[in-house]
């Protein structure tokens, strides 16, 4: 994606906001332009009406040069006197130029807001999928998709809404103030002077109600949090008969939020018709006032007209102003949460890292490993997984198994001190993450599906494969048979908007998947877990034919299962207890014989009760 | 979310107002204020602008200041008229909003509290969560704000229309002339808009999904190594989106546009035709300047009367659900005589409630699920005297949790009885059934609050002494111990704060403290770290010892200790019998237990 930074770059506020708008800023920019032709084209109708009213019906001569002389070219004040719909068409035409502005402002506008939301959403899905797995795992996915949407809206709003709206208010007082000045500026000074009150005012109300509004969302939010809990533990309110309580606990937290909701909207009404007050006041005042000076002389009736409407025109704008800016205060927060996104480095290859053969010898040698300071979960690890082979590997949960995986494929970095894992003699650390991934298949127990249809999952690795193809994996997965069993067969779409498959069929499209990778080395982590003992074996069977030359890994607790491994190896709380064939281990009468033992009398059904 | 965006025209009589009577009435009063005042309102907002005609024609074209003082007082008087009348229509409006929104979130939950567990089977925690909260802000909002806008703006088009064609009827027509056209401009793009509207949030909705996915995938992207396909059919949703929404805007640009057209034109007539009449001398220039503000004026509340319509139509889905919701009727409801020996839900009659002694008797059952097609049971038999333990097992979905559903009477059989006590349990009341039932669920589910309220939360005045016995008896003091405020730390939303292996042994403390005669659980399949899982099975014992108790079990322990074990496969009982009975019989039950048995043998070698 040519969308992404460069991997060492770490942003400011306004260099990522900067780096967002690339692509959209010149529709920013043609949105304020068109934003200040409009409110201009618009400002030219009241000198119409003055006009009209002063020269046309009055016969004062005209003020201005900039209406005396088209007026001149429109045949004069007399012959407009005689035509006067000369004026209503150039009302008219002014109005269609001033439509045409606003369509362009209105679209110039929602493209670069679009734009830009576009950019920020590609951008950051982008990077989310390049940084660590270790990142991922650090993070709550709530709060990182929160901050993937609801973050990138304030922040577009930000941006497209309230910066352009500050740009618009402060273009329509500056020409308004302009015209205003031009006709008395006596009085312009007296419609300037409520300016700062009204602002003022609007501002601080403004701030205030931001609290006031967090407050009611958070009581909002105890009140749908209640709910929610009732709903999920319907059945334990049920159980312990206390739907009662429950009805009682909702209704006080309901109370309260109305409560406090009824405060806020008294503050609100309070709010609004205050404002309604002063600004009410500031145009009674300009329009007393204006009379006033329009009786001694000072202004005509045509410009009293104008002048008025010029104020009309600036107030409601400057009243929005207060509350703009207490939003904008808000945006912020939600651009530096992006930034702590956009700021976390992704995982790189070095230049002259390798891409070598997959099916050589994987070594581990010396492997110790930590997730977190101190706690090892791997200690001193060694072993050999021969190429073309099969290697296996049993250890209880948390013995450290998937985490040797995780090394495998680099989705945790071993660090310099931890020892060294190498396949075909390259270490891993020196091998394109891509090419490494994509040449181990791997099938964990809880495997994870995405929302299309099965093919798509199946063949979500290998992009134009044939039905057949996806089928014939799918068969060797023991699935075809349950797939044909769904309505929609393959297209059957997986998760929520679909089907919910049981942890056995999820496994077994997960293999079916690894399957079509036909990937060198193959893991199967805890993989025919949910699957019952004859499945296992069916499919392993079949497998085993597709085994072919590929290094394979099988993680597993079932005997029958890792018996017929090439070379077992027993891991015990991050250490190897014991490794070896089969028999090597058997003869050894360790963990690995108390094992089988087990398992062999349980299969025979003749086991004692421990 | 999927079925909602599917419904979204619905048609409801009279916009649905009637079955919002109900909730309508107490705010009646309010409602006839907002609307008197409403009306008042407008009415000052249409005589504002006469001011400014007085003004030119009284002092400006006279070129005289008589009548100033008064004039001033007026307009004062006026603005102070307008800014009362406005903060108690404003008022009004918050007022019927809250409180209706109020009144039908405590509707639906209170009802909610008496359904049938079926109706939650069948209905995701989602859907019906939007009903409380969601449903009910949008009609709150629309009987107040959607209504008052309707008002509001139809009273000012017609006081204007009144006031021109009073002082000018000639030019007042000018005016209205191209009312309609705006009408119509309005209707065309409102309702294009909604569509797009609708489609945007699908599609918003689609990039949040994928998002989602994109996260909690992450794992299986990297090692598939298909993050660019990821990247690229994510990016191909927001284009679409992109596209749709500048489609959107350019519809939206051209209806505001068009909309500000109009209003230009109108004034532009008035200017044309008010110009001829006034050199005529047969009108005053503030007569004509009063007609431009009104032309101006005119067209945006038409916009704003065709979006409040608009409105109205889009929140038919939303009564529509809230109503059904409403009248969603419970499939297991306790009888009139039942109700009035021992109180409904609300209301329990708990002096004339029976102790209960736990024998349980199936006779001849036969049940199928409401939404199901298949008899699950047919011609069920079974006696579970008092002390007994009946432990369920199965693959999981084989339908284990039948059985508990009947027993606890959150389904009914279809045919048949099912005896407590020897008495049908329909004889007696659900709330006393369940308050003589303890009940662990596989997955813990604890509210948000202490852990001292949780541990009371099936018997509120425990006291301290009980909480801390029943507490020691699953072993989870150290839990206790562990956290910084002990019994009043908070646990967090559905006890997010605490393990799941803390949430298990919490919730058997709870259920050991509310002392029942009848234990359901449904044994956890989660790992938990050895310590836990030893107390737990401890805890699990102590349970059942001496109670009645049926166990959807996964534990051995459990399963070989129980004096009846059922297995369940399909969704039918297909083996009964003790352990060893059902060893020797070599069937389901066998291979069943030798799998667990070979996996909890090896965990607890390697361990």
């Amino acid at each position: 994606m040519n969308a992404q930074p460069s991997p060492k770059k770490r942003f400011s506020k306004s260099s990522m906001l900067l780096f967002f708008l690339r692509g959209s800023k010149r529709f920013f920019v043609a949105a304020v332009l068109f934003s200040f032709t409009l409110t201009l084209l618009e400002m030219l109708i009241p000198q119409i009406v003055s006009f009209t009213i002063d020269s046309v019906i009055g016969n004062k001569a005209p003020s201005a040069a900039w209406i005396a002389v088209p007026a001149a070219w429109a045949g004069g004040v007399d012959f407009l006197r005689a035509h006067v719909w000369v004026l209503a068409l150039a009302v008219a035409a002014v109005a269609l130029l001033a439509a045409g502005a606003k369509y362009l402002n209105l679209y110039c506008h929602d493209k670069a807001a679009e734009t830009l939301m576009c950019r920020m959403r590609d951008t950051l899905f982008a990077h989310v999928h390049t940084l660590p797995y270790e990142w991922h795992n650090r993070h709550d996915t709530g709060d990182i998709i929160q901050r993937c949407t609801s973050d990138v809206d304030t922040t577009r709003n930000f941006v497209a809404e309230q910066l352009l709206l500050v740009f618009r208010i402060v273009i329509l007082m500056f020409l308004s103030f302009f015209f205003m000045f031009r006709i008395l500026p006596k009085l312009t000074l007296v419609a300037a002077l409520s300016i700062p009150v009204i602002f003022l005012y609007s501002v601080v109300f403004s701030f205030k109600m931001t609290k006031r509004f967090t407050a009611c969302d958070e009581s909002e939010g105890v009140l749908s949090t209640i709910a929610q809990e009732n709903l999920t533990g319907v059945r334990v309110v049920r159980a312990f008969g206390r739907e009662n309580d429950e009805r009682e606990k909702f209704e006080r937290q309901n109370s309260l939020y109305t409560t406090l909701w009824l405060k806020l909207c008294r503050l609100l009404t309070l709010f609004w018709t205050m404002g309604d007050l002063i600004s009410g006041v500031q145009v009674m005042l300009v329009i007393t006032l204006g009379a006033v000076l329009a009786v001694r002389g000072e202004l005509s009736a045509g410009q009293y007209i104008a002048f008025v409407s010029y104020n009309a025109m600036m107030i409601w704008p400057v009243r929005q102003l207060g509350r703009v800016i207490s939003e904008m205060s808000k945006a912020g927060v939600s651009i530096d949460r992006i930034r702590y996104i956009m700021n976390a480095p992704p995982e790189t290859d070095a230049e002259d890292d390798l891409c070598p053969p997959m099916d050589g010898d994987i070594v581990f040698s010396h492997v110790s490993f930590a997730y977190d300071q101190g706690q090892e979960v791997l200690d001193d690890v060694s072993f050999t997984a021969k190429g073309g082979r099969v290697l296996g590997i049993l250890g209880a949960t948390g013995s450290g198994k998937s985490t040797l995986m995780h090394l495998l494929c680099r989705l945790y970095e071993l660090p310099q001190d931890g020892g060294d894992i190498t396949i075909g003699g390259v270490s891993v650390r020196r091998i394109r993450r891509g090419w490494l991934r994509s040449h181990i298949g791997m099938v964990l127990q809880e495997p994870f599906l995405f929302s299309r249809t099965i093919a798509e999952n199946i063949a979500i690795t290998s992009e134009g494969l044939s039905h057949e193809e996806i089928r014939a994996a799918a068969q060797t997965a023991a699935l075809d048979e349950a797939v044909c069993g769904f309505p929609r067969g393959y297209d059957t779409v997986v998760g929520e908007r679909g089907v919910t498959l049981s942890g056995g069929q999820k496994q077994r499209v997960a293999i079916a998947r690894m399957l079509v990778q036909k990937a060198p080395i193959m893991v199967y982590d805890d993989a025919l877990s949910a699957v019952d003992a004859e499945t296992d074996a069916a499919i392993r069977r079949e497998m085993t034919k597709h085994f072919g030359s590929a290094t394979v890994v099988l993680i597993a607790h079932r005997m029958t299962t890792l018996m017929h491994a090439d070379h077992i190896i027993v891991l015990d709380r991050g250490r190897i207890a014991e490794q070896g064939t089969h028999d090597e281990l058997l003869a050894r009468d360790g963990i690995y014989r108390q094992i089988y033992d087990i398992q062999m009398s349980a299969a025979e059904g003749g086991q004692n009760d421990a | 979310m999927h079925e909602s965006e599917q419904a979204q025209y619905v048609r409801l009589k009279h916009f649905g107002i009637p079955r919002l009577l109900p909730y309508l009435r107490p705010y009646r009063r309010v409602l006839w204020l907002m609307v008197v005042f409403a009306l008042l309102g407008s009415l000052t907002d249409v005589l504002i602008p006469l001011f400014q005609r007085h003004a030119l024609n009284a002092f400006v074209a006279a070129q005289t200041l008589r009548g100033l003082p008064l004039f001033v007082l007026l307009y004062v008087l006026l603005i102070l008229a307008q800014v009362a009348v406005n903060s108690v229509t404003v008022y009004a409006a918050c007022h019927v909003e809250l409180c209706t929104g109020r009144d039908m979130k405590r509707a639906s939950f209170n009802h909610l509290q008496t359904l049938s567990l079926s109706y939650f089977n069948q209905n995701s925690v989602g859907y019906v969560h939007a009903r409380i909260m969601s449903d009910t802000n949008r009609i709150g909002s629309m009987v107040s704000w959607s209504f008052l806008e309707g008002l509001w703006n139809i009273a000012y088009l017609v006081g204007a229309a009144a006031v021109m064609l009073a002082l000018r009827p000639t030019l007042a027509l000018f005016v209205l002339v191209v009312v309609p056209v705006a009408v119509l401009a309005s209707a065309y793009f409102q309702k294009k808009l909604v569509g797009l509207n609708r489609k945007t949030r699908e599609l918003n909705s689609r990039i949040t999904g994928q998002f989602n996915e994109g996260i909690t995938g992450a794992k299986t992207t990297k090692t598939l190594v298909t993050e660019g396909r990821m990247v690229s059919d994510f990016s191909r949703t927001t284009a679409a989106m992109k596209r749709l929404s500048v489609h959107t805007a350019q519809t939206r640009a051209l209806f505001y546009t068009i909309i500000s057209f109009t209003a230009s034109v109108a004034m532009a007539l008035v200017l044309w035709r008010g110009s001829l009449i006034t050199m005529a001398g047969v009108m005053e220039i503030g007569t004509l300047s009063v007609f431009m503000s009104y032309a101006l004026g005119m067209m945006e509340p038409v916009r704003w009367l065709v979006s409040a319509i608009a409105n109205l139509v889009t929140v038919q889905v939303n009564v529509e659900r809230f109503t059904r919701l409403m009248e969603t009727r419970c499939d297991v409801t306790d009888t009139p005589e039942v109700i009035e020996k021992y109180g409904d839900v609300f209301h329990p009659k708990k002096e004339n409630w029976e102790p209960l002694h736990g024998d349980v008797e199936f006779q001849d059952v036969y049940f199928k699920y409401p939404d199901g097609e298949e008899y699950v049971l047919e011609g069920f038999n079974l006696t579970v005297p008092q002390g007994t333990n009946v432990a369920i097992v199965g693959e999981t979905g084989a339908g284990k949790s039948t059985l508990v559903n009947l027993v606890c009477r959150f389904f009914e059989p279809t045919a048949g009885r099912i005896l407590i006590d020897g008495r049908d349990v329909r004889e007696r009341s659900q709330l006393w059934l369940h308050s003589h039932i303890g009940y662990v669920l596989q997955t813990p589910h604890l509210f948000s609050g202490t852990v001292l309220e949780n541990l009371r939360y099936g018997k509120p005045d425990a006291t301290m002494e009980e909480v801390e016995a029943a507490v020691r008896s699953v072993q989870a003091n150290s839990i206790i111990s562990r956290l910084e405020k002990g019994y009043d730390s908070q646990v967090g939303e559905g006890g997010d704060l605490l393990s799941t292996g803390e949430k298990q042994l919490l919730s058997y403390a709870r259920a050991i403290l509310a002392d029942p005669r009848i234990f359901v659980l449904d044994e956890a399949t989660a790992s938990v770290d050895t310590v836990t899982e030893k107390r737990m099975q401890e805890a699990t014992a102590r349970l059942m010892k001496g109670r009645t108790s049926f166990v959807i079990a996964h534990r051995l322990s459990t399963i070989r200790e129980a004096d009846l074990i059922l297995v369940v496969s399909d969704g039918k009982i297909i083996e009964r019998g003790t352990h060893q009975e059902l060893l020797a019989q070599q069937g389901a039950y066998h291979a069943l237990y030798t799998r667990q048995y070979e996996e909890e043998a090896t965990k607890r070698v390697l361990d």
